[in-house]
């Protein structure tokens, strides 16, 4: 299993639960790397003052709050220490309520959450408890210097934790004013009909994400047709022989050439320089 | 005298009339051209500034030489309306191109559509160039004439991105490496491009002659130039056979291997800082749209130094600013065009690869 992003222990009366936190979900996205589209290179991020026109290193950053246009109050670490953060190793459970009291939007993240060592039998014990009497526990958490609402589930043998958004990050304007419209029984009736042709039970393993396995499948062509573009620095220390590797280099444009090609657009951008950014020579 | 001749010593002599500005009388063709004494390029050291009178005279007189190296090219120009130390601007497209321009139209990604392109294939289109500030001239190093080497592609250029890769414009005549010097002198102001020095030039014609020599041993002959300022063209004419994509990926497995031959002096790296004290080997000039300062162009240096092609022999011996657009019509009146030949060395990389092998 993954690595625990976060370890303490659930408080709860004169009951303390250690426990540790693994992230339940992860993004599956392709990401990408941001390169220099002339050459290759990936390119690097820099702290750059423009004032002093150097490059910053960490130990010589401040985190400021911008109070006002370019005005900034400045915020020490000693300052994020004195914090009354209480819930900072430990969840503390508030409240305990029924599940479908909480709306879908206020979820936010979920995590596993795994007893400590030594630690199972309490932990079995809030299990069973929140599976029987089928209630959802209300707590704060720490993470990552932020206080966050949370609340603990059981699911499947497993405690989860679920943070929730605060009451003030949900937004509430909607923009939208609907109680004026009248609709019809018979026109709720099409709707109930339209409904029920299309009612299943929840199979969440039926969806998929098409777009990134159509971007999956372009990456695999571009490796397949050798439309890479190589970053310079990644330098290949075997002595190479300059007549094998010209013939290799000739015999690859050869098939290419044999190749029908993909859409004129796509390739270009991916393997056609740009203009360079400055003319020496 | 040939008829070409009478047509250059036509020209020269008009230009010799001292009026600011005049209607050339061009091949048959009238063409206007204005600010004759301004100064182009400033000076400097003992030579005088130079005039745009000059750059039209000295066009002229290496237009015998000059013109069948632009042939069926199309071609972008640097137009400096105000000299050298003034602005200047990159020019693809010609809205209005004279009437005795060549043209091509060609279909553009960038532009998502046809442009009309300018083909350099006669003096007073050249001319018409200079008029426009136009000083340094950039072709193609694909044409659009398929013989005789690339008959078969096509010559529809326009229309879409497919017609255009289909086409033989997407065959270039040449492998082309630029080799440029990030060799400080160490009087270059703060963000300044290196300037052009012995040593560095040294070094840089060390590389050349090294390369020269590498590609010889494989029976692959190529052509070097200075490129007009600090560092030196290579072109490797090859048989039609390769696309740009091609071209470059040729291009980039010798780079890589000169790279590991000479860590210590030649860099492929992008970010500026990374080159500096090291030849930056460029192969990325080998895509279709993508060109270097044409052979004979005068470049953006004071004394108006001129892209000069030589012998290896000789580039043992020279220096840039051996080649100004006051000694290059000279040295070619006496010497000839040492890449005369260029386009009829063209080497079968195939055939010669296979032969290695055999």
């Amino acid at each position: 299993m993954a690595r625990a992003i976060w370890s303490g222990s659930i408080s709860f009366g004169m009951v303390s639960i250690p426990v540790k936190l693994f992230g339940a979900t992860e993004s599956k996205d392709i990401s990408f790397n941001l390169l220099h589209a002339t050459c290759g290179t990936r390119l690097q991020q820099r702290r750059w003052c423009p004032t002093d026109e150097v490059d910053v290193p960490w130990n010589e950053t401040a985190r400021g709050y911008e109070y006002a246009k370019g005005q900034y109050v400045v915020l020490t670490d000693e300052d994020f220490e004195r914090l009354p953060l209480p819930s900072k190793h430990t969840i503390e459970l508030t409240s305990f309520v029924e599940e479908k009291e909480i709306d879908p939007v206020f979820y936010e993240r979920s995590y596993y959450l795994e007893p400590a060592e030594r630690a199972e039998k309490p932990y079995a014990l809030l299990l069973k408890a929140l599976e029987k009497r089928n209630l959802t526990a209300i707590a704060t958490i720490t993470i990552r210097k932020k206080e966050q609402l949370c609340a603990l589930r059981a699911h499947e043998g497993t405690i989860m934790l679920e943070t929730l958004f605060y009451p003030d990050e949900i937004r509430e304007e909607r923009g939208m004013e609907l109680g004026a419209i009248k609709v019809s029984d018979r026109e709720l009736e099409m709707a109930f009909t339209l409904i029920d042709i299309f009612r299943k039970p929840f199979e969440p393993s039926e969806y998929h994400d098409h777009y990134r396995e159509a971007l999956a499948e372009l990456i695999e062509a571009k490796l397949e047709g050798k439309q890479v573009v190589k970053a310079p620095a990644a330098r290949d220390n075997r002595v190479i022989d300059l007549a094998d590797a010209l013939k290799r280099s000739v015999e690859a444009a050869k098939k290419e050439a044999a190749k029908p090609k993909p859409p004129a657009r796509a390739r270009t951008r991916a393997t056609r320089p740009a203009r360079r950014p400055r003319k020496v020579g | 005298m040939s008829a070409a001749g009478t047509v250059v010593s036509g020209v020269l002599e008009q230009l010799e009339r001292r009026q600011p500005k005049m209607v050339l009388t061009v091949d048959g063709y009238q063409l206007a051209v204005t600010n004759l004494d301004k100064v182009m390029w400033p000076g400097a050291g003992r030579s005088r500034p130079l005039t745009k009178r000059d750059l039209l005279r000295y066009l002229t007189r290496v237009s015998p030489w000059l013109l069948p190296h632009l042939a069926g090219r199309p071609i972008f120009t640097t137009r400096y309306p105000d000299g050298v130390n003034g602005k200047s601007f990159y020019q693809k497209h010609w809205e209005k191109p004279p009437e005795y321009a060549r043209t091509v139209r060609i279909y553009s990604s960038h532009r998502e559509g046809d442009g009309e392109y300018l083909i350099c294939d006669n003096l007073p289109t050249l001319l018409f160039l200079a008029q426009m500030g136009g000083l340094e001239l950039h072709p193609w190093f694909s044409r659009v004439d398929p013989a005789p080497d690339a008959r078969g592609h096509g010559v529809t250029f326009s229309g879409s991105e497919a017609n255009l890769e289909k086409s033989v414009l997407n065959y270039p005549d040449f492998v082309i490496f630029d080799l440029d010097p990030y060799l400080y002198s160490g009087k270059e102001g703060k963000g300044e491009e290196p300037e052009l020095h012995r040593k560095a030039f040294k070094r840089t014609r060390e590389l050349a002659l090294r390369l020269h020599e590498m590609l010889g041993r494989l029976g692959l002959e190529i052509f070097v130039k200075t490129s007009g300022r600090t560092g030196l063209h290579l072109y490797l004419p090859i048989v039609r056979k390769f696309d740009y994509d091609a071209a470059r990926s040729i291009a980039e497995t010798i780079g890589r291997y000169v790279l590991q031959q000479w860590p210590k002096e030649v860099t492929l790296e992008w970010s500026v800082p990374r080159r500096t004290g090291k030849i930056f080997f460029d192969y990325n000039q080998n895509s279709r749209g993508k060109s270097l300062a044409s052979i004979f162009c005068p470049r953006r240096h004071p004394m108006g130094t001129v892209s000069m092609p030589v012998t290896w022999d000789q580039l043992e011996k020279i220096y840039p600013t051996d080649f100004t657009i006051h000694t290059v019509p000279g040295v070619l009146e006496e010497n000839g065009d040492p890449w005369a030949k260029v386009l009829s060395s063209k080497q079968d990389l195939d055939a010669l690869l296979q032969r290695q092998s055999a």
